[in-house]
């Protein structure tokens, strides 16, 4: 009688019931009925099942392409660039001896919480052909010619990339100085007593000592880089034509800009997270295997 | 020590929760019951801009109080995307409840609502006579005979123009009269040469221009079915992207990036001429320094199409009422009293808010018999209604959007010189499996 | 060694500064744009005009209920904040320390939960929701301020954020606790949570920015005009084919401090050591 009381209580389940239950009332449920619906298709009333059709659409679909493309191109350049970004700021932020250490620090999370749209008015203006950043870099000689930041095709995803890596810098920031606390001074103490520098503290202390915050922040900013909607809908547009258009931007296209086609629209969900899956699994993989 | 402050923290947290809660909860139930007993009697009209369709809504209930004072009608305003939003999903979901009784829809969209939904909006044949308005409206709202929409604001485009920079360059307000678009680009590189300001700017992942000139030939991306996709074989859209890119190649485009980027070119002065419809007015006159200076043309046509008239439209709406909401008596009550019949309402929001009407009998009005100063004492309003009525008819079809979507990476590619017959054979095949 | 310590303050500084700088630049332009017109805000003004109390005024005076949409808001976040730690970390604390591969595959499958687009979500959820009406659950439904919540006040996210903090928190705690007589329960309030400040602040931080900033589900569920919150506002606003920037600049400036003051506040809790000082 004893043993199997404490046996209850030493179980989770009290812990995590409540959570597992709202969220199988407000994510999973839906979920099963919008994969339902990825396998139909017609007027969102009167919607019929068309079994594979519109996955096998996606084959031929290059609006659908380009929206893949552009976005796996966005997770594989800006991801890597953003964490290692806001794991090096952390460090510098996390110093107790830096003065004006909490200004710095609301000054560097600010870019997440400016509103987007006086944020997508500003990209637009100081990358305009005649804004302030081709001035700059005209006059330092960097580039011969003005670059068109918002109507090349090239330029276009560059500018994405930059906009979603400062506004999400800050945002990642937290996590890490978060995490940061968890590490004890004497860690630290005992690296600079045996004359490690400080690049070699970062690798070899910090780095592997944040591993679970990271694994954390890369698989969420993995998350919210595929689901990618915001920037590009409100800096480009997805222009110029489909160059910077995202996977998200196309499921909101095909769900209210177009004739509603919902069936459709499931369909590249569920491919969106089918590759999530993947690549969190890896990530998992990744993370635990050198624990 | 530490430790309980940081537990005072959390009742805190906790108690400023469930008082917040209690609050909620009262204010919620407060308010669903004085909506529910408001719902019968209130008309709730849905629209999208402060400045522009939510003043005409209320001009329009103004003059309804005369008719009928005991009608209760009110107007929401929201953003065009976010009504989309709303719509969609109360009417996937197969209801209705939380929509407006009337809503305002963007021309180009609404054959699409109408499919998808063809149970949820009323027919207003009754109110909104079709030889009434422009022609070019009806060809927007109808369905199988079946008027659904009661027209709101004329899409009809002209050609916003600086007459010094004209000048400067070496034409008159005569040469500018019934262009085509072969002598609006030579006027262009001769504004360019003598003033080095642009001619017009263009955002080139916004087709606007090219569906103008399409409509002037009374084509679109679809055949008259609204479903047929019409690209390979289109004269008028092979002629209208080779003008766009003859137009990119003379480099009289100062190309920018969304709507308010083009506002500022406008406004700062930076472009001679801005080929648009006619609600592009009221941004314009933003600029006041620049009054006086502008004039407003008919919108070129397509010289090698014989078809091609100087009128066509862009933009423009219609308002259409929600079936499942209830009190479609009165809905329809309300827009036949005032948008769909009253002269006296259009001439008002030329003056309000400066928008073109397609009420033909709106042209004896005032104010579209006056003289506006900021257009050089032009007759702006009459002109073009005027034009509004030649605009050619097309149906836009459910596809719009999404056809469009498609062509805009075929339009880049001929752009950068690929030909044009080939891009647009793909552009055809992709379109087709797009819209299935 | 001191003449190159000093240097490499200097350098670190730089940095800072200059990313600050970087950061803050558009914060500022918002700034500027409160005393302009649109004219000069769409055209990159960064010189300060005098429009800032007309702008005000506008504001105000809006039928847009611009500070009744703030106290929408504000209600919605100050909950959902609350609610959202409380339920996360005890899940995510119940997932760490009570590890068992029935509970792993439990929370494996939670994952998942964060990774389909809510776009795709969103029409059955309402579904849901809208079916409440005429229940004894309707204050829960469609057009309530619970519709809003209930989706986020759990997520897979924070629940993973706080099984990842908890992966630092030392086992032997807890073990030493039960000897001393604890029940599981008041392990985690007394010993996990006092320590735990750090990851609370973090996720009070996100939670609340977040739900502040909550823009598609409010926009759908919530129908009366008076139950607005401030993004839906803010949106109505900009609709306009002429949009009133200075006002919306006035309107968003506002609209981002009650965020940026919980980080400043927040942040202070972000000293490190602190897990240590515990211990010993």
């Amino acid at each position: 009688m004893k043993a199997k009381k404490s046996r209850l209580q030493k179980s989770g389940w009290p812990f995590f019931t409540p959570s597992v239950i709202i969220i199988s009332i407000t994510v999973f449920i839906p979920m099963i009925q919008a994969l339902i619906t990825s396998f139909q298709s017609g007027p969102p009333t009167n919607m019929q099942f068309t079994g594979l059709a519109n996955y096998q659409a996606m084959l031929h679909d290059a609006t659908f392409k380009s929206a893949a493309t552009n976005t796996f191109l966005y997770l594989i350049v800006q991801v890597p660039i953003m964490i290692f970004l806001a794991l090096i700021i952390s460090t510098l932020l996390n110093d107790h001896r830096l003065r004006f250490r909490g200004l710095f620090r609301t000054a560097i999370f600010l870019p997440c919480i400016t509103s987007l749209v006086s944020y997508s008015l500003l990209m637009k203006t100081i990358f305009a052909p005649t804004g302030i950043v081709n001035k700059l870099l005209l006059d330092v000689h960097l580039i011969g010619a003005r670059i068109q930041w918002l109507t090349d095709p090239f330029w276009a995803k560059v500018l994405i990339i930059f906009s979603i890596t400062w506004r999400w810098t800050g945002y990642n920031m937290i996590f890490f100085l978060s995490g940061l606390q968890n590490i004890s001074d004497e860690i630290y103490e005992a690296a600079e007593i045996d004359g490690s520098s400080k690049v070699h503290t970062f690798f070899h202390i910090t780095i592997p000592m944040l591993k679970p915050i990271i694994l954390f922040t890369t698989i969420t900013s993995t998350i919210g880089t595929l689901q990618l909607f915001d920037e590009v809908n409100n800096i480009t547009k997805g222009g110029p034509g489909n160059a910077t258009t995202t996977l998200s931007q196309y499921i909101y296209n095909l769900s209210y800009k177009y004739t509603p086609n919902f069936g459709y629209a499931a369909a590249v969900s569920f491919v969106i997270v089918v590759a999530i899956v993947i690549l969190t699994v890896i990530q998992m993989r990744l993370g635990r295997d050198d624990k | 020590m530490k430790k309980f402050r940081f537990k005072r923290l959390l009742l805190a947290a906790a108690a400023v929760t469930a008082t917040v809660l209690l609050a909620a909860c009262s204010s919620s139930k407060g308010s669903s019951s004085s909506s529910t007993s408001k719902d019968n009697k209130t008309l709730t009209v849905w629209c999208w801009d402060e400045t522009y369709n939510t003043p005409a809504v209320k001009d329009a209930i103004k003059q309804y109080k005369k008719e009928n004072g005991k009608q209760k009608v009110k107007v929401v305003t929201m953003a065009q995307d976010d009504i989309v939003q709303k719509l969609n999903t109360v009417l996937s979901s197969g209801g209705s409840k939380g929509l407006p009784n009337i809503v305002l829809i963007e021309d180009y969209r609404i054959q699409s609502y109408l499919k998808a939904y063809p149970d949820a909006f009323a027919d207003l044949s009754s109110i909104s006579k079709k030889g009434n308005f422009s022609s070019y409206k009806s060809a927007v709202n109808t369905v199988d005979g079946k008027t659904y929409g009661v027209p709101f604001d004329s899409g009809v485009a002209g050609l916003f123009y600086r007459t010094d920079l004209i000048k400067q360059a070496g034409y008159t307000d005569a040469d500018m009269q019934n262009l085509t678009w072969d002598k609006y680009i030579e006027i262009g590189k001769q504004v360019k040469a003598k003033t080095g300001k642009a001619m017009l700017s263009l955002d080139p992942s916004d087709l606007g221009l090219i569906r103008i000139m399409m409509q002037s030939a009374g084509s679109w991306y679809t055949k008259s079915d609204g479903k047929t996709v019409n690209i390979q074989n289109n004269t008028a859209l092979k002629q209208s992207i080779s003008l766009y890119k003859q137009m990119m190649d003379a480099g009289i485009v100062e190309k920018v990036s969304g709507w308010d980027a083009g506002v500022a070119a406008v406004q700062k002065g930076q472009v001679a001429s801005a080929p648009t419809g006619a609600w592009y007015s009221s941004t314009i006159q933003g600029a006041k320094d620049q009054s006086g200076k502008w004039k407003i043309a008919q919108i070129p046509r397509i010289s090698e199409n014989s078809k091609s008239v100087n009128a066509s439209s862009i933009g423009g709406g219609g308002w259409y009422v929600i079936k499942g909401v209830g009190n479609v008596a009165g809905a329809k009550d309300f827009l036949g009293k005032t948008f769909a019949s009253s002269p006296a309402l259009i001439d008002q929001l030329a003056k309000d808010i400066g928008a073109v009407g397609t009420l033909k009998d709106a042209k004896s009005g005032a104010n579209y018999k006056a003289a506006y100063p900021f257009y050089s004492n032009q007759k702006v309003f009459e002109d073009l209604l005027s034009w509004s009525n030649k605009v050619p008819e097309v149906n836009y079809g459910s596809s719009t959007y999404q056809i469009e979507d498609v062509m805009k990476d075929p339009v880049q590619s001929i752009l950068k010189g690929q030909n044009i017959n080939t891009v647009l054979k793909n552009a055809q095949a992709q379109a087709e499996s797009a819209v299935q | 060694m001191r003449a190159k310590r000093t240097a490499l303050n200097t350098v670190k500084y730089l940095i800072l500064i200059i990313l600050s700088i970087v950061s803050v630049f558009p914060f500022f332009f918002m700034i500027v744009g409160m005393t302009n017109n649109s004219v000069a805000i769409t055209g990159g003004s960064l010189h300060f005009g005098s429009l800032l109390a007309d702008n005000f005024k506008h504001l105000f005076a809006s039928e847009l209920d611009f500070v009744g949409s703030l106290k929408n808001s504000a209600i919605i976040a100050v909950v959902t904040t609350a609610v959202a730690l409380c339920l996360s970390s005890l899940a995510g604390y119940g997932f760490e320390i009570y590890k068992t591969r029935r509970s792993e595959n439990i929370f494996n499958f939670l994952l998942l939960s964060m990774m389909v687009p809510f776009a795709a979500l969103m029409i059955p959820l309402y579904r849901m929701f809208s079916k409440l009406s005429g229940t004894p659950f309707q204050i829960f439904g469609v057009n309530s301020f619970y519709a809003v919540i209930i989706p986020t006040m759990t997520t897979a996210f924070l629940i993973f954020f706080f099984r990842q903090n908890a992966k630092s928190f030392p086992k032997e705690l807890v073990e030493s606790a039960r000897l001393d007589g604890l029940s599981e329960f008041q392990i985690f309030t007394h010993i996990y949570m006092p320590v735990s400040k750090n990851a609370y602040s973090a996720a009070a931080i996100i939670t609340f920015m977040t739900s502040w900033n909550n823009y598609l589900w409010p926009l759908v569920v919530l129908q009366s005009p008076e139950k607005r919150t401030v993004p839906l506002v803010l949106s109505a606003m900009g609709a306009s084919y002429t949009p009133d920037y200075g006002m919306m600049m006035c309107g968003i400036v506002l609209s981002t401090i009650p965020t940026a003051l919980l980080f400043f506040f927040m942040q202070k809790n972000f000293v490190q050591g602190m897990l240590g000082s515990v211990k010993g």
